[in-house]
């Protein structure tokens, strides 16, 4: 502590090699924690999606493949299985916003059964099963449109030709790490409106979310769904709900190992950056490194100075890239801006401090060769640049 | 050799080597200098004055021979060893003052005393008695950059000071000043040297400076020429 100012005084010594860098690592992390927290959450959201013994039947071919809706009555029936509500993505927009909210049609009997982690006041849940246009949204999505109880709630489909006259019955709340921007309707009011128009697309369950007694039988539940259908017109692909939520970190490729690679190359260009600072710094130093020498300060005591200041600047980089980002995301709300794909953006504590940590190290990197070499600068030499 | 020599070198030499070659810089001096003495170093440009006051401040090792320092032979001491006696036995003044410009002249005396177990009371009370001895009271939150040349170098004496060593080496103190503040700051080495009864070893172009201390040495070629106790006789032949 007792040599904390000089090294203050020597990590601003000048302020704008010092801002730079600084900047420089406070924007890559920046960025690195918007990258790595999307996997971070996605894993993490996957992960505690255990808990809730949920299996999710789609379609063999995917998304754009039919589970035709008989297929929920005839899974409800099944040994072991609790509720099953058809889950029916609508894709529609409201008032021609661009980016609008995820909504899905459901069965509204048995959707809080399976999503019991959601709560919903007993009279609006009531009101939402009496009224076929009835909606309900979640708290998140309540308070950055505004929307109330009672409110008309117009979609335009975009997938379906059939435009939703909609009303907000029932708003529901659940753990921060879920998904509180949906909306829910009542997934017989599409269908109804389709058959009355084309009749094309209805019938369409789209996937089937499957409530289990418990998680010892998810498997079993999900094979012996699989291979009731397999030789149906609409085979079906029957998975944990862990397992569908990495399906859309499948579609996007290995882009976790390209995200690996890329935040490696930030921190090695990091490390060049932040380097070459130091070693300019140095440079300009060595008379008084030689002074500080000649005084009695021995290599040891050199090194710690100097790694000290490259951790200190590279760790203020850090700070604001790490610890003022995640505080950025808790005060901005990213989530509301990407039309349901991402129903959660936070950057979490275990990430920030991770970056706070490759921070660090990315200073004690870029300090270390500049260090040992002030370290090693004899004095008499030193001191021959001047006197 | 006087009984109470505190600096003896015994048949030193220093040679630097330049690729292939073999500069020598000192040859086979003998020297010494008695404790509480004031030794100005003269001659011409490369005659090994500096490199003298290096081997005998321990900031370099001799090829040949022996450097003993208060009854200490420092070029037998390890590095880190070395580096530790310096603290606690020598302080430096250099031609350029060579204080830190991010620090205050508080801060900047009271870097050496950051090396010690002493609580911060005490050091406070150490470095403000060192910047009153250089007459720099009350400038103690002074940048180097607010201060003249002379008080900077007054600066660079309280920290050479501020730890009270034994041995005071100063390369060319004066040389950056002009003649009011380089005579102030010879009279504050004389005061150091009579009333602290500090060894004072000083490197010097400067006739009027070397003239102040008791004690005057002259080199060329690396030899010992001339040796003159002030207003003495020469105890040594000029080089004749």
């Amino acid at each position: 502590m007792r040599f904390l100012t000089y090294i203050l005084r020597n990590a601003r010594r000048n302020p704008i090699r010092s801002i730079l860098t600084i900047a420089s690592t406070a924007i890559s992390l920046f960025l690195m924690m918007i990258l790595v927290s999307f996997f971070t959450i996605n894993d993490d959201v996957s992960r505690d999606s255990r808990a809730y013994n949920r299996v999710i039947t789609l379609s063999s071919t995917g998304f754009s493949g039919v589970v035709p809706i008989a297929r929920v009555n005839e899974i409800t029936t099944m040994d072991g299985v609790v509720a099953a509500t058809p889950f029916s993505w609508y894709g529609g927009k409201y008032n021609n916003e661009t980016m609008p909210f995820a909504q899905f049609g459901v069965n509204p009997e048995s959707f809080f059964k399976i999503y019991d982690e959601f709560t919903i006041p007993q009279a609006q849940l009531k009101a939402w099963q009496d009224d076929k246009a009835g909606a309900v949204i979640g708290r998140k999505l309540a308070e950055d449109r505004g929307l109330k109880l009672n409110d008309p709630l117009p979609l335009e489909g975009d997938l379906y030709p059939y435009p939703l006259k909609l009303t907000i019955r029932g708003i529901y709340d659940g753990p921060s790490n879920r998904d509180r921007r949906m909306c829910l309707f009542n997934w017989l009011y599409l269908d109804d409106g389709l058959k009355l128009s084309t009749a094309q697309r209805s019938g369409n369950a789209g996937a089937v979310v499957i409530k289990c007694k418990s998680g010892d039988l998810m498997p079993s539940i999900c094979k012996k769904i699989d291979s009731q259908y397999l030789n149906s017109d609409t085979p079906t692909r029957t998975q944990t709900e862990e397992a569908f939520s990495k399906i859309f970190m499948e579609m996007l490729g290995d882009l976790k190992g390209m995200m690996r690679n890329i935040g490696l190359a930030v921190c090695f260009s990091l490390v060049l950056v932040a380097g070459n600072a130091m070693a300019m710094a140095l440079r300009e130093r060595t008379t008084e490194v030689a002074v500080l020498k000649a005084i009695g300060f021995n290599k040891q005591l050199i090194l710690f100075l100097i790694l000290a200041e490259a951790m200190i600047v590279a760790g203020i980089g850090g700070l604001m890239g790490t610890i003022g980002t995640k505080f950025l995301f808790d005060v901005f709300d990213l989530s509301k801006f990407t039309a349901g794909f991402l129903p959660l953006f936070f950057i979490p504590w275990s990430t920030a401090l991770a970056g706070l940590a490759v921070s660090l190290l990315i200073g004690f990197a870029s300090g270390f060769v500049p260090a040992v070499r002030a370290a090693q600068i004899s004095v008499v030499n030193g001191l021959r640049k001047v006197v | 050799m006087g009984r109470n020599d505190s600096i003896i070198l015994r048949n030193v030499t220093k040679e630097y080597k330049r690729a292939e070659f073999r500069i020598p810089v000192l040859v086979d001096l003998d020297l010494s200098v008695e404790e509480g003495e004031f030794l100005a170093l003269m001659g011409p440009s490369g005659s090994g004055k500096t490199t003298l006051l290096n081997l005998i401040a321990g900031l370099d090792r001799p090829t040949k021979g022996e450097v003993i320092v208060h009854g200490q032979d420092i070029g037998e001491m390890s590095e880190s060893r070395v580096t530790r006696w310096r603290a606690d036995n020598v302080g430096f003044i250099f031609q350029l003052y060579n204080l830190i410009p991010v620090l205050t002249a508080f801060e900047n005396v009271e870097l050496p005393l950051l090396l010690t177990k002493l609580s911060k009371k005490r050091r406070r009370e150490n470095v403000m008695t060192a910047l009153r001895i250089v007459g720099l009271a009350g400038r103690e939150d002074h940048s180097p950059r607010q201060l003249s040349g002379g008080q900077e170098q007054r600066v660079a004496i309280a920290r050479a000071i501020v730890t009270d060593p034994y041995l005071l080496v100063a390369d060319e103190p004066t040389g950056d000043l002009d003649r009011t503040s380089a005579g102030e700051i010879l009279g504050l080495l004389e005061q150091l040297n009579r009333e602290f009864k500090k060894t004072i070893v000083m490197v010097t172009h400067d006739p009027i400076a070397a003239q102040r201390a008791s004690r005057l040495l002259h080199l060329d070629k690396g030899q010992l020429v001339r040796d003159v106790v002030q207003d003495q006789q020469p105890r040594i032949g000029a080089a004749s």
